[in-house]
């Protein structure tokens, strides 16, 4: 029988080559398409977790060459130096990102740690002050650690552990994250939901991993999970607007279509730009031949994007339901003029004209 | 019965997703119960010899397979392809142009 060492081990062995896989898959990809920041992002990414800090920060710096706003390359830069103690590089990075988005919890909170480790204490403790004000995640964090006490950051050699703790748990969460949107890809949906899920457990305040834990139960066809999951992302992010739409398409998937149209509402309150929403929410409409507001979203979507050719025959079907025959002649004659060789709309037209 | 032609949308766009070919080239709409698809079709991933008529083959198959799956939705009545690189002619699908087949 094994012992629980050799089981271990072999799992150490495993996760080896996983690591080692997938770093041959992504080099690969970044032979194939050497102008992608993320690809170089992921890479420096699974390099450093993997304690390959040297490499990784080439890979990093690389990214930032190729798209030089890339936020998160530039956050994994900043803790790389972090880890690797170059605290003036690492101050000077975070500082830049505080000035762009000055109301970032997560940026005070990196410089917070910085500071503890670098003996700053009062600066440290000015920062962690902001990142508790501007997100209520550090807050309850800081609070359950007994760093947060009646409004006053407590500064011990306990806090710098706490801290470190939530900085360590963001950047594997985000390895996670990474590694279970790579699986995805390769069609392993098992596997990703496995990793996607240690990145919620890691860090359950980023929507991002809630969404993207959605979209792969939606693909297993495990349709509660993915509301549940969708649900949860929106409640971090409630302007997320794409959360709402892939809510709304996964209940179109359970024919729940009165949830289906609230949430495409609100999708499309938040991306009014988006034609494709539009085009969904006529969809809607039409089903319950609320043929107004069809119409109405229909030419929305048109206005956006005029060659939206679909949006073009269900407008001209909407006007045949309703006997507005000629603004349907209209609308087919505008989709023949794109498309000549449409038989189906070609059929339509003579039916009517 | 007719079924609502949103639902039918959101299994096309699952079907895409499941299936083996690069859905970000193919856009798709739904009026009542007619689904309709346009735009490149090519493979995601490729399981051939690596000759072009095995990839020719390899993408007619997922042609069938897609139509069959999109057929299988409840309330489709027809799909109608307008795609840029293959056609249907006589139940069959021949490639437009050889060098963009997927």
């Amino acid at each position: 029988m094994d012992s629980e060492e050799n089981a271990r081990k072999r799992l150490k062995v495993r996760r080896l080559r996983f690591y080692r896989w997938m770093l041959t898959e992504i080099e690969r990809e970044i032979d194939l398409h050497p102008g992608y920041a993320d690809l170089r992002n992921q890479l420096g990414l699974l390099l450093m977790v993997g304690g390959e800090t040297e490499k990784a920060e080439i890979h990093l710096l690389e990214a930032l060459r190729l798209n030089p706003k890339y936020l998160e390359a530039t956050l994994n830069l900043g803790f790389l130096y972090v880890e690797t103690e170059r605290w003036e590089e690492a101050e000077e990075i975070l500082l830049l990102e505080v000035k762009k988005h000055p109301k970032d919890a997560f940026l005070y909170h990196i410089l917070g740690i910085l500071y503890l480790q670098t003996g700053r204490l009062k600066q440290a403790a000015a920062q962690i002050h902001k990142a508790i004000q501007f997100h209520s995640y550090y807050r309850d964090y800081y609070s359950k650690k007994g760093v947060w006490q009646k409004g006053v950051v407590q500064l011990d050699p306990k806090a710098e552990r706490v801290a470190k703790k939530i900085h360590w748990n963001h950047t594997h969460a985000q390895f996670h994250n990474f590694v279970g949107l790579y699986l995805a890809k390769k069609g392993k949906s098992t596997q990703a939901v496995q990793e996607l899920r240690k990145a919620t457990r890691l860090k359950p305040d980023e929507f991002v991993f809630h969404a993207n834990l959605g979209t792969v139960h939606t693909y297993q066809g495990v349709y509660p999970k993915a509301i549940q999951e969708f649900q949860e992302a929106l409640k971090i992010d409630p302007f997320y607007g794409m959360g709402y739409a892939n809510l709304s398409y996964v209940y179109g998937l359970m024919c729940r279509t009165r949830e289906a149209l609230r949430c495409m509402k609100t999708a499309v309150r938040i991306n009014p730009q988006y034609a494709d929403l539009h085009y969904n929410l006529a969809l809607l409409y039409s089903d319950r031949r609320r043929y107004e507001e069809a119409a109405f979203e229909l030419k929305k979507a048109l206005r956006i994007n005029s060659s939206y050719l679909f949006a073009r025959i269900n407008l001209g079907v909407l006007y045949e339901d309703q006997e507005r025959w000629k603004e349907a002649r209209r609308e087919y004659r505008k989709i023949l003029r794109i498309t000549p060789e449409d038989q189906h709309i070609r059929k339509r037209l003579e039916r009517i004209s | 019965m007719l079924k609502e032609d949103f639902v039918i949308q959101s299994n096309v766009r699952q079907v895409l997703i499941r299936s083996n070919i690069d859905y970000s080239r193919i856009t798709f709409g739904t009026v009542k119960g007619v689904v309709y698809l346009r735009g490149i079709f090519k493979s995601a991933r490729f399981h051939t010899d690596g000759s072009g008529e095995g990839a020719a083959n390899f993408a007619i198959k997922s042609l069938e397979s897609l139509e069959k799956k999109i057929k299988g939705i409840p309330g489709v009545i027809d799909i109608e392809f307008e795609l840029t690189n293959w056609k249907k002619a006589g139940g069959q699908w021949t490639p437009k142009k050889m060098q963009e087949n997927g």
